[in-house]
């Protein structure tokens, strides 16, 4: 096992940047994972690891290994994909040892580990069926096991879940973080799904267009986002552009299209900056219209304009102004208290909670 | 890198393309603009190409022939396909492998056997003359345009069939929905996604029949066609100045240039790449209705094949000069094996060794194409398309010229025919690898090298045994027809290397009609046995089809 230190990577496609100047550190025993929309370089950087792509410039170390140049076949690395490649023609038990083969284990050895390897992913007794006889999900488990019986220095892991329905691919998250956190090995995991890269990693690396936003653990990348992209790509969030019109003892005050909301007041911040504000759609409640509020705390009133119900929570959307509409989410409502299109609402958040990136600063 | 050994792979299937097909073409255009003296650059040839009647009715006669043949396999293969994707017909697999007989078996022998039913004192001809009809016989241009479309409609119903099956139910569905009726819906959706591949169907037609040497030598009767009149040039002048076979040939390689630049000029903008995921809808008939539709697709692949069933039931008949017995005999056979066991021989070693260096050359050539897309793919994709707009007299003649003197002296020897059968089929195995190869998922390459074996290991361990069912089922095609080629042969067969189609074209064009019946049999035998044999053992859809 070792941890893989990636500097300076860079990788174009004719004239598309599609990582650029990356620079990463994972530790040893790491659940990284590299996130992001489709098209941002998460995958390209992903293959440069694995040795699939050369890197035009900067260094790839696993430990103190340097990589690049190194083939694939001899960089130790054990790899799953998005579409399983399961080999065909092979069998389970087959597909597994085939690594092992090219490593000349011998028969005995790779018997008791390939055994082994399919106990821990439960496909014990499937041993001797083709690929055309397992389901999805037992697919993805015969390429776990066969990119973990190799014993690999880090496993890569390339959407693994996303061709899975949404059920198993909860269920199967779960068991990939318990294996490799058993196996203590240093993992690479790369998916466009921000509730599978919060549930599953140590660590998450946002990324667009090629470049790297935010490097963080879960909690952090979603209450501390580094900017509006990452805050905006992680859950769902309401983004407003205001403009600061006062400063006072504790509070700022910003303006968007007529609506006033409050914030708690931050250094050199004056009126007649720009800032752009993200407020998440959960730290909202929906108070009574008379009571008083704590001093931490900023009202804004408005009109239920719709509602979606799902079961664990709602969602409204409510109109402030003309221009200004606010996504709220309420969990744990009773049905009693559930909203209508058309109710005037008194919505709170507190001012703390509310993220605020300075306009210039994107 | 990794790469090197794609990229000396591709390196060596330039070098041989060049060497073998760029440089001898290259030596035939330049001598089509030689004097007779040996000066250079003149179009001496080419005037009189355009003031002999002869040449110039060649052209016509090759090209106008050609495109109603095109014409008319439309027709005939366009509804078949429709039919056979669309409708419940009983025995669907059955009318499939029926229709690729055609294919594998040599035109002229179709040619020949028809003249035997339909020739002036055909067994046909007689009974229709005697019913008082007007029907002459079969020689000439409506005998050659009709066995061309009989022997070339699998061209344009297979790949129409393909269309037809990879359009989604969904997409006719959504026109349905949309409000157009199944008619207009077929017309304004189906037919615009299945446009392309009738198109590629008949630009196959059309060069096939432009470059056919023996059904218009056989039937034409004197009408002067381009690859026949090539053929009499080279033979008749080969001493003397060989500038005007040079101009007939290069005359030859423009028109299936430009036919095959007209198609990839159109198909540019119409490359509708559609999952084949989809089902098309299949619609349910029953009683008369299904019966009348098997009856009609079971008659349209079951004519072309009359005259085959008609030359092996020839060949069991004594034959006196062109005159037929109605006695059975195996006097035929007896004298075909004793008297010349070595054409077949021939024809069987010459396969073989050219569908070995087929598969050798063209499966790798396919990867590149497939998986190495880059300039150097790009470059490869044109050079493998070239051997397909050269017809085989034309190649045959090149090779003569370019390997009769130099560094390697071929002409005379098995090798130059070998030669001549690789340039000629390696493209459909590169071809047919490289459509396999679209269909399997490259991860289980990368899969492999990252499980720790090498990509050359990779290529033999994974790609080839995921592929080794298409690429037997290639290499049978390429074989089966590599045995009836004639084309090249008529030109580079020498004393000793003749072949099986040498030998029966020459029994047809003497009279010698036993001798030739005996061996035409052997060959549809022949083909017939590995064809029936890889259906029932190659578990592969793509074994029935191009």
């Amino acid at each position: 096992m070792a941890g893989i230190r990636i500097q300076d990577v860079k990788k174009r496609f004719g004239n598309l940047m599609a990582v650029n100047s990356v620079t990463l550190d994972i530790e040893k025993g790491e659940f990284f994972t590299l996130l992001g929309p489709s098209g941002c370089g998460k995958t390209t950087l992903l293959r440069c690891v694995a040795g699939f792509l050369e890197p035009e410039d900067g260094h790839i170390f696993f430990g103190d290994r340097r990589v690049e140049g190194t083939p694939t076949h001899t960089r130790g690395v054990g790899m799953v994909f998005q579409n399983y490649a399961v080999f065909p023609h092979l069998s389970v038990r087959e597909n597994v040892k085939y690594g092992l083969k090219a490593r000349k284990v011998s028969a005995g050895e790779q018997e008791r580990r390939s055994r082994e390897a399919l106990a821990m992913v439960q496909l014990a007794g499937l041993e001797n069926r083709l690929p055309n006889q397992l389901s999805g999900g037992q697919l993805q488990r015969v390429a776990i096991a066969r990119a973990l019986v190799i014993e690999p220095e880090v496993l890569l892991m390339d959407e693994p879940l996303s061709n899975l329905d949404a059920k198993l691919r909860v269920e199967m998250r779960g068991e990939i973080r318990q294996l490799q956190k058993t196996m203590g090995i240093t993992t690479i995991y790369v998916t466009h799904d921000q509730e599978e890269a919060l549930s599953i990693s140590d660590r998450i690396a946002v990324m667009d267009h090629g470049n790297i936003r935010q490097i963080a653990r879960p909690w952090e990348i979603y209450t501390q986002p580094a900017d509006p992209f990452v805050a905006g790509f992680i859950g769902s969030t309401n983004m407003v552009s205001v403009e600061v019109i006062e400063c006072k003892d504790n509070l700022l005050v910003a303006q968007c299209g007529g609506v006033l909301f409050g914030l708690p007041l931050q250094e050199g911040v004056e009126p007649g900056m720009r800032m752009m504000l993200s407020i998440r759609p959960e730290i909202f409640t929906v108070a009574p219209p008379q009571d008083s509020l704590p001093d931490s705390y900023w009202s804004l009133n408005g009109r239920i304009a719709r509602i979606e119900y799902l079961g664990s929570m709602v969602k409204y959307e409510a109109d402030i102004s003309d221009t200004v509409k606010l996504l709220i989410t309420g969990y744990n409502i009773e049905p009693m208290n559930l909203r209508r299109a058309g109710d005037a609402v008194r919505l709170v958040y507190p001012m703390k909670r509310v993220l605020t990136f300075m306009e210039d600063a994107r | 890198m990794k790469n090197t050994f794609w990229n000396l792979t591709a390196l060596l299937i330039f070098i041989a393309v060049i060497f073998f097909l760029l440089i001898p073409v290259t030596r035939i255009v330049m001598g089509s603009f030689q004097t007779q003296e040996g000066g250079f650059w003149t179009l001496q040839n080419y005037k009189t190409f355009v003031a002999y009647n002869t040449y110039w009715k060649s052209l016509i006669n090759s090209i106008g022939v050609s495109l109603v043949a095109s014409f008319l396999t439309i027709i005939v293969a366009v509804p078949l396909a429709f039919v056979v994707s669309r409708w419940n017909v009983a025995g669907k697999p059955y009318i499939i492998a029926l229709s690729t007989i055609p294919l594998m078996l040599p035109s002229f022998i179709c040619a020949y056997s028809w003249v035997v039913l339909l020739g002036r004192s055909g067994i046909i001809t007689g009974l229709l003359q005697s019913l008082g009809l007007p029907f002459k016989s079969i020689y000439g241009y409506g005998g050659i345009i009709m066995i061309f479309s009989m022997q070339l409609y699998p061209y344009v119903f297979l790949m129409t069939l393909s269309g037809f099956n990879s359009v989604d139910e969904s997409i006719e569905e959504a026109g349905r929905s949309l409000g157009t009726g199944p008619i207009k819906t077929f017309i304004k959706v189906s037919m615009p996604l299945v446009l392309p591949s009738i198109l590629s169907g008949t630009l196959l037609v059309f060069m096939t029949a432009v470059e056919n040497f023996g059904v218009p030598m056989i039937i034409g009767e004197q009408r002067p066609f381009l690859a026949v009149q090539a053929y009499v040039e080279f033979t008749s002048d080969i001493s003397r100045h060989p500038g005007m076979c040079y101009a007939i040939s290069v005359v030859m390689i423009l028109v299936t240039l430009s036919s095959l630049a007209a198609q990839r000029y159109y198909l540019r903008k119409r490359n509708f790449m559609q999952s084949a995921k989809g089902r098309p809808l299949i619609k349910e008939c029953h009683g008369w209705k299904r019966k009348f539709a098997t009856a009609y697709c079971f008659g349209v692949v079951l004519t072309p094949l009359i005259p085959f069933f008609v030359a092996v039931i020839i060949s069991f008949m004594e034959m006196r000069g062109p005159v037929i017995h109605p006695n059975f005999s195996l006097e035929n056979y007896i004298y075909a094996f004793k008297h010349s066991y070595e054409p077949i021989f021939n024809s069987y070693f010459l396969a073989t060794i050219a569908t070995i260096a087929s598969v050798i050359v063209g499966v790798p050539a396919g990867y590149i194409l497939t998986r190495r897309r880059s300039a150097v793919g790009d470059a490869l994709d044109i050079a493998i398309m070239l051997p397909f707009t050269i017809a085989g007299t034309v190649l045959g003649i090149a090779l003569i010229v370019m390997f009769n003197t130099g560094i390697l002296i071929l002409t005379g020897t098995w090798m130059i025919l070998a030669l001549s059968y690789t340039i000629r089929k390696m493209p459909f195995i590169a071809r047919s690898s490289s459509s396999i190869l679209y269909q399997l998922d490259p991860s289980l390459e990368e899969a492999s090298i990252s499980l720790g074996v090498s990509p050359m290991k990779t290529f033999f361990k994974v790609t080839i045994r995921l592929m080794a069912a298409g690429i037997v089922s290639g290499a049978v095609l390429t074989w089966v027809t590599t045995i009836s080629e004639l084309s090249s042969t008529i030109v580079l067969q020498t004393p000793g290397w003749s072949t099986m189609t040498v030998e029966m074209f020459q029994g047809i064009i003497s009279g010698e009609m036993g001798v030739a019946n005996a061996f035409a049999s052997i060959l549809i035998i022949s083909a017939i046995v590995p064809l029936l044999l890889m259906m029932r053992f190659v578990k592969d859809e793509r074994a029935s089809l191009f």
